[in-house]
């Protein structure tokens, strides 16, 4: 039983840490390091645009939508609340965004991923992409012991 | 299964409010058609009645610049920006002149980015407009 507990909490702060992660890798592109300071959205849309994937219209979209879904889902795990529903986003947004940057990569682009702001423009392609495995194996940690949990209350129903 | 889903759309839809406000608060600020806006491009023939109040700059990799380029034009592009950049800003920057920056064609992205450094990191108060369809369109205005 106090294993259990013990296995609980370590579940509980993963989700905090990963939370955490999201909401200031969120946050980093919509109001920067100054408080009451709003970032430009058109410098994420540039980052995005250098993947040269998507047309400019959707970069500019997706640059306004995506910081908020980060933060969204990040709280939604320090929170519990829709738990599975932002774990599976969160693993989604991450599968495709590995995938992006791996493309890019082979196309001989060399792109800053934009994921911490500005701040991230400095780490290198395999630091970037050893962060984002390590992100994505967090998650899906996460969500095994999420369903391991829901299957437990179901059998104990 | 349908709980899983529903949760998914609830934060896919709950990301959108904000997004929307973001997206009203900065409207002014974004162009939805092009990276770089209309307002901030000139075109070829514009530039060029600008004649001698006008520095121009050329963006592309240094081999296509030694290759041919506009006539006066000076090499500033992002790969050797730190060591290009002062160089620059001691032999030919004039405030009361206007900057035009092109690189290769309308799609690169090179020009555009030029021009918003030479804005917000070096603080130029001229006015920075980029070269409509670049190189490529000055080639076929040329006389």
């Amino acid at each position: 039983m106090a294993e259990d507990a013990q296995m609980n909490l370590i579940w509980r702060i993963l989700g905090w840490l990963v939370g955490g992660v999201f909401i200031f890798a969120g946050l980093t592109k919509i109001v920067g390091f100054q408080p009451f300071h709003w970032l430009d959205p058109m410098e994420f849309a540039r980052d995005i645009d250098n993947y040269k994937m998507l047309p400019w219209t959707i970069s500019v979209g997706l640059a306004l939508y995506l910081p908020w879904l980060e933060v969204i889902c990040g709280l939604a795990l320090i929170f519990r609340r829709w738990y599975s529903g932002a774990l599976a986003i969160l693993f989604a947004l991450l599968l495709v965004f590995i995938g992006a940057s791996i493309v890019a990569k082979t196309r001989g682009i060399d792109v800053s991923c934009g994921c911490f702001g500005h701040l991230s423009n400095q780490l290198s392609f395999a630091w970037h992409l050893a962060l984002d495995f390590a992100i994505v194996a967090a998650v899906a940690a996460l969500w095994l012991s999420d369903r391991q949990t829901y299957r437990a209350e179901l059998a104990g129903d | 299964m349908s709980s899983l889903l529903r949760q998914t759309a609830l934060l896919v839809g709950l990301a959108l409010l904000p997004a929307v406000g973001q997206a009203l608060y900065f409207r002014s600020q974004i162009s939805w058609d092009a990276r770089v806006s209309e307002s901030e491009m000139v075109s070829v023939d514009q530039a060029r009645g600008w004649g001698a109040d006008a520095i121009w700059i050329d963006a592309r990799p240094e081999a296509d610049f030694e290759r041919d380029h506009v006539p006066g034009a000076i090499l500033l592009n992002e790969d050797r920006w730190n060591e290009l950049l002062s160089p620059f800003l001691q032999e030919h920057w004039k405030p009361e002149k206007k900057i035009v920056v092109y690189c290769s064609a309308e799609s690169c992205n090179l020009a555009g980015d030029v021009a918003r450094r030479l804005r917000e990191e070096a603080r130029l108060p001229n006015e920075i407009r980029v070269l409509k369809g670049g190189w490529e369109e000055w080639l076929k205005t040329r006389k």
